[in-house]
This record gives C-alpha cells, sequence and structure tokens, in this order.
C-alpha cells in the first residue's frame, strides 16, 4: 500500500513538473508572441519582387487615377451643366423681376409727368383765360374812355360851332314846331316818368 | 269841383309870388277888419300879380273872398308838392311860347306840375326835359353828336 502511495506520489509529482515546465513554455511563448506583435520583423523582399509589386502598384495607382479623373471630370461637367442653368435660371429672373420694376417705375414717372403735364396745362388755360379777361377788360375800359374823349371833344366842337355860327340870333319861334314834335314822339316817357307809371 | 292850378303859374317862382301875394292879401283883409272894427280909415286894396288874381279866382269860383277862403288857399298853396321840370332851350321863350309849353305839358304829361326854364345857346336847337327822375335830350346838339359818324363820312366826301 505504500508503495502504491509512494509511486502515486512519484506520478503526481512527475505530472506536476511536467505542468511546471509546460507552463513555463507557454509563457515564454505568449511572451515572445507579444513581442513579435509590437516589434513586427522587417519583411525580407527579393527584387524581382518588389519590381513587380512596384509595376503593379504604378498600373493599379495609374487606372485609380484614370477613374477619379474621370469621375471628376464628369462630376465637374454635370456641375458646370447645373451651375450654368442655375445661372442662366437666376439671369433671367433677375432680369425679368428688374424690367418688371423698371416697367414699373416708368408707368409711375409716365403716371406723374401725365398730372404734371395736366397741370401745367390747366394752369396754363386759367392764365389764358384770365390774361384774355384782363385784355378785354382792358380794351373794353380804354374804348369807352376814348369814346367819351371822343363825345366829350365832338360836343365841345359841335358847341362850338353853333355857337359861332348862330352867334345870337337864336329863333326859338322857328324851332317850337321840331321841339312839340319832339316832345310829342317821347309823350309817353315824358309822362311815366312824371307819373310814376312803370 | 277840384281845384287846379292856373296855367299862368307854371314856374316855383311864380307860385312863390302867388303864395307872397295871396298871404299879403290875408294879412291886408285881417287888418282892414280890424281897422272897420275900430273904425280906423281902412288900407286901399293891395295890388295883385296878374296869376295871383287868377289863382285866387278859380279858387273861390265865384264864392266870396272870405278871410277862411282865403287861409285855406294859402294853406293849399303852401302845401302843394308839385313835380318840377327843368326844360332847357337854346334861348329864353316868350310868353306865347312859354303858354304852348306849359300846355302841351300839363295836357299831355301831368295836369299839375311846376316848370323852370333856362337858355343855353351850345345847344343850338331843342329842348333838353329834366324830371326828377330822368333827362331827355331832344337838341340839334345831342343828335350832331350821335351822327357823328355821319360828320365823319360827309367830312370825307366833301
Amino acid at each position: 500500500m505504500n508503495i502504491v502511495i509512494i509511486i502515486l506520489a512519484a506520478l503526481a509529482l512527475t505530472f506536476g513538473i511536467i505542468m511546471v515546465l509546460q507552463n513555463t513554455q507557454l509563457r515564454r511563448l505568449t511572451l515572445k508572441l507579444k513581442e513579435y506583435e509590437t516589434k513586427p520583423r522587417p519583411v525580407q523582399v527579393s527584387e524581382p519582387t518588389v519590381a513587380q509589386l512596384e509595376a503593379k502598384l504604378k498600373s493599379s495607382y495609374e487606372a485609380k487615377i484614370g477613374e477619379a479623373t474621370q469621375s471628376f471630370g464628369t462630376d465637374l461637367q454635370a456641375t458646370s451643366q447645373k451651375l450654368s442653368e442655375q445661372v442662366s435660371r437666376l439671369t433671367t429672373t433677375v432680369i425679368e423681376e428688374e424690367l418688371e420694376a423698371y416697367h414699373q417705375t416708368l408707368e409711375e414717372v409716365r403716371h406723374v409727368a401725365t398730372q404734371a403735364m395736366d397741370q401745367i396745362h390747366q394752369a396754363i388755360e386759367h392764365q389764358r383765360v384770365e390774361l384774355r379777361q384782363g385784355m378785354e377788360s382792358e380794351l373794353a375800359a380804354e374804348k369807352k374812355q376814348l369814346a367819351a374823349k371822343f363825345d366829350a371833344k365832338m360836343g365841345d366842337i359841335v358847341s362850338s360851332y353853333i355857337s359861332e355860327s348862330l352867334g345870337s340870333g337864336v329863333d326859338l319861334g322857328a324851332q317850337m314846331q321840331f321841339i312839340l314834335q319832339s316832345l310829342e314822339a317821347h309823350k309817353d316817357d315824358i309822362r311815366k316818368d312824371l307819373t310814376g307809371e312803370v | 269841383m277840384k281845384f287846379e292850378l292856373p296855367a299862368a303859374v307854371y314856374s316855383p317862382q311864380l307860385l312863390e309870388s302867388v303864395i307872397y301875394d295871396v298871404q299879403y292879401y290875408l294879412d291886408w283883409t285881417r287888418q282892414n277888419d280890424i281897422r272897420k272894427q275900430m273904425g280906423v280909415a281902412v288900407k286901399e286894396e293891395p295890388n295883385h300879380s296878374a296869376e295871383t288874381v287868377l289863382v285866387i279866382e278859380a279858387w273861390l269860383n265865384g264864392k266870396p273872398a272870405t278871410l277862411e277862403a282865403l287861409e285855406e288857399l294859402l294853406d293849399y298853396l303852401k302845401g302843394l308838392k308839385l313835380p318840377e321840370v327843368h326844360i332847357t332851350l337854346a334861348a329864353l321863350p316868350n310868353r306865347n311860347q312859354r303858354e304852348t309849353l306849359v300846355k302841351w305839358f300839363r295836357n299831355n304829361a301831368k295836369s299839375q306840375l311846376l316848370l323852370s326854364f333856362v337858355a343855353d345857346r351850345n345847344l343850338g336847337g331843342g329842348i333838353v326835359i329834366r324830371t326828377p327822375n330822368r333827362i331827355f335830350d331832344y337838341t340839334w346838339k345831342r343828335q350832331l353828336v350821335e351822327n357823328r359818324d355821319k360828320i365823319a363820312e360827309i367830312t370825307r366826301r366833301v
């Protein structure tokens, strides 16, 4: 029995030692792996491979650049077209709005000018009428004044002529017929005035 | 019968003269009555103008000349308000011409009115009648002035 136990103990000890050893190795491998991960080791590539890789890389790069250029060109064309359309649309709208505003302003100016012209015409007409009335009244007054002056002058001339022609020899008897005829001709007027008839 | 001023009394001056005469005659009549009552010699009856005689006769119309009748006449004459017409002629009219004109006015215009006459040689001929409201000018001078166009025409023609 003791032997068995001893054997078992020896086995267990052996197993234990093996476990410790394996564990130690595992730990070392883990550390190495970590070390490889943190510090990559330079890859050693051969010259032909490098040349091949460079050629591939170059062709791939050129292809990508070509694609990008083509794509950029397409985008640029579309953008330019859109931009052109937008500019055209904006320009048309702005011009239309400006033209509308211009027409409106022009209409307002025309309306104001028409009103001003109407007022000027009215003022001129009013002035013309006033001037004409004033001139007519002045002319009438002057005409009346001249006629009165002429009458007075003519009266003086006639009086002087009569006085000088007749001298002192006025024959009233010869005039009585004329006087009575004048009275008869205006009898109604004289009677109406004296009797107060209308 | 309604009293009418005789045609001989045609002017305001004549009417004033008649009123003065009637007043004087009335005063004489009163004084004469007193003198008679007192037994004093009466004064001679005053002379009147022909117009005054005509007025008194027309007023009394055959009735006796009493003091009351004369007083009434005087009051009537003083209260008379007759329209006055001023007549201007080329010369002053004589008696006949005045009477003709007065008769014409009293027969054709108004029976009771007063006329005054003025002379203006410058009229040449015709008559100017100035009533209270208007002036009627029927003179030669007026006709000549009104037809002045004819004067100019005749002057040009001659």
